[in-house]
């Protein structure tokens, strides 16, 4: 597999994360192990996914590279920053599930907002967001307010926040999650296409199989109690396109991350094959 | 047009259902006005004394606009102060509670006393800190009820808390703001005229229905009344207004449930 040893020497290196471990709760009873002994490592213009079933800490894993949350030991450096300096110098974007835009706000001034934040002058706001919506295809409806879109075009909006200061590395947790499968695969279609154009580092978080194969260029398989990495898959469908969905290497990497998923599903309980995990 | 009128004859029906039985039964009962005057006998006191309706219902206004503006100041100050030490709702419920329990209008003799009784300015205090509550309660609230995700995203834009402030939690609680106004702005009216019962000028509402019912003259304490409660639906109203001047539409249907 892909190698997991310490890099940040190398300036390829995005992230580059070792023996991290994080705790919720430490020392009462309720306590829960939310990461253990994480390596992984991730190049400049790596797309990749964490999957796995809930309570795997993919969520909390996004969290600490973004510094959203603190971790307990190991090592962490996102661009051979600490999490930390990397937030303060805005070096990564975020999306989550819900869009959470601004209703007050237009869908240009939500895009705009981090730039705003960052001190940019109104009128390289106004270039900038212009952009974005023509990326994003949504420039006629610059003006309108959130509530007025669709839940794929909030998201559209999101991520077109998300590029606005145009960090090298985009944060993603499960941003088509509350999507349709249609909208979810044009989406998918889109995001890829932004990758393309802007070559950025994307660490991406997801529940579904085929949403992680098809966008990744590796997929990164956790396992709960304690959340850890069990699996790293490597997927090399080239360049998509409609084809690359029925094809049978497609379906060969979807059957490779789901045996990889189910392993320790079973390992988990002894010798009962289908013990449904909680 | 058909769904706009659609709402507005059910009201028109049963105020008129309403007032025709206040009617039929007063006279069909032959009840005094002194325990129940004909909705004809208020309404002819109402027009025929319309000069001094106007001028009671300008005065107590006037206090009541004073103190509504005061205290919604000191309600917006609180809550911007009680916001960086209230961190969950949970803890607003029971300080409204507790709050919405001071007999606040008794304390109207004793600012009498404190200060000027024959100036408006005990009436303004009362009326002030009465409409403090729902803007202070409601105001909190919209600045502490933020989404999860929205402070996350400001915590990775290295937002400090002023700016989230600025940026989200304002934003964030004007609908909030708007509630509590609507709640204080009829609120206020009912505190100044209720404040004029405990002594003072005495050209107000609350004072000249005081004095009608003394009198006797029922009917003119009912036109009184009924001027009062025109009064506090012209406030409601102009709130109203307000808010559809100041927030867009769809944001106003979000939070008003």
């Amino acid at each position: 597999m892909t190698p997991t040893q310490l890099d940040s020497e190398n300036p390829g290196s995005a992230l580059a994360i070792s023996g991290l471990s994080k705790v919720f709760n430490a020392g009462n009873p309720n306590e829960v192990t939310a990461l253990s002994d994480v390596h992984l490592a991730v190049h400049t213009g790596e797309f990749i996914s964490l999957i796995g079933p809930s309570g795997c800490g993919k969520s909390t894993l996004l969290r600490v590279i973004g510094d959203l949350t603190g971790f307990d030991s190991g090592s962490v450096q996102v661009s051979g920053k600490s999490p930390e300096d990397a937030r303060k110098e805005r070096l990564y974007g975020i999306a989550f599930q819900q869009a959470a835009l601004f209703d007050w706000r237009t869908v240009t001034r939500n895009i705009e907002l981090p730039l705003e934040l960052a001190g940019w002058q109104k009128s390289q706001r106004q270039e900038r967001s212009a952009e974005l919506l023509d990326m994003v295809q949504l420039s006629e409806f610059a003006h309108h307010r959130p509530w007025e879109l669709s839940g794929g075009m909030q998201q559209r909006v999101a991520i077109a926040r998300s590029l606005a200061v145009d960090p090298p590395l985009l944060l993603m947790d499960e941003p088509f999650g509350a999507l349709d499968e249609m909208t979810r695969e044009r989406m998918q279609n889109e995001l890829l296409k932004i990758r393309v154009e802007t070559g950025k580092t994307i660490v991406f978080v997801t529940h579904s199989i085929p949403e992680a194969v098809y966008l990744s260029d590796r997929v990164v398989v956790m396992s709960p109690r304690p959340g850890r990495i069990t699996a790293e898959i490597d997927v090399d469908l080239g360049s998509r396109d409609e084809m690359t969905r029925e094809s049978d290497h497609f379906f060969r990497c979807v059957t490779s991350v789901r045996e990889a998923l189910r392993a320790h599903d079973t390992s988990n309980s002894t010798s009962s094959s289908h013990r449904g995990e909680i | 047009m058909n769904t706009k009128l659609g709402h507005v004859w059910p009201p028109i029906l049963v105020a008129t259902i309403f007032l025709g039985g206040w009617q039929l039964l007063v006279v069909v009962q032959d009840l005094k006005p002194f325990l129940l005057p004909a909705p004809s006998l208020i309404a002819s006191e109402f027009s025929s004394g319309a000069a001094m309706m106007w001028g009671a219902a300008y005065y107590t206004a006037t206090t009541a606009f004073l103190g509504l503006i005061f205290g919604t100041v000191l309600g917006l100050i609180t809550a911007l102060m009680a916001q960086r030490f209230i961190t969950v709702d949970k803890l607003v419920a029971p300080l409204a509670a507790g709050l919405a329990t001071v007999p606040i209008i008794a304390l109207t003799p004793i600012l009498n006393n404190m200060f000027n009784i024959t100036s408006r300015t005990p009436r303004v205090l009362v009326t002030a800190i009465i409409v403090l509550f729902p803007i202070f309660v409601n105001v909190t609230r919209g600045l502490i009820q933020v989404h999860a995700t929205q402070l996350e995203l400001m915590r990775s834009l290295n937002a400090t808390p002023r700016t989230t402030l600025r940026v989200l939690r304002i934003p964030n609680a004007i609908p909030f703001f708007f509630t509590g106004l609507k709640i204080a702005a009829p609120l206020s009216v009912i505190a100044a005229l209720v404040a004029e019962y405990f002594g003072g000028p005495q050209q107000g509402l609350g004072s000249r229905i005081a004095s009608a019912a003394a009198n006797t003259a029922y009917g003119r304490a009912w036109a009184y009344v009924l001027a009062a409660i025109i009064t506090g639906l012209i406030f409601y109203l102009a709130i109203i207004a307000l808010e559809r001047l100041v927030t867009p539409r769809t944001a106003q249907v979000s939070t008003t449930h």
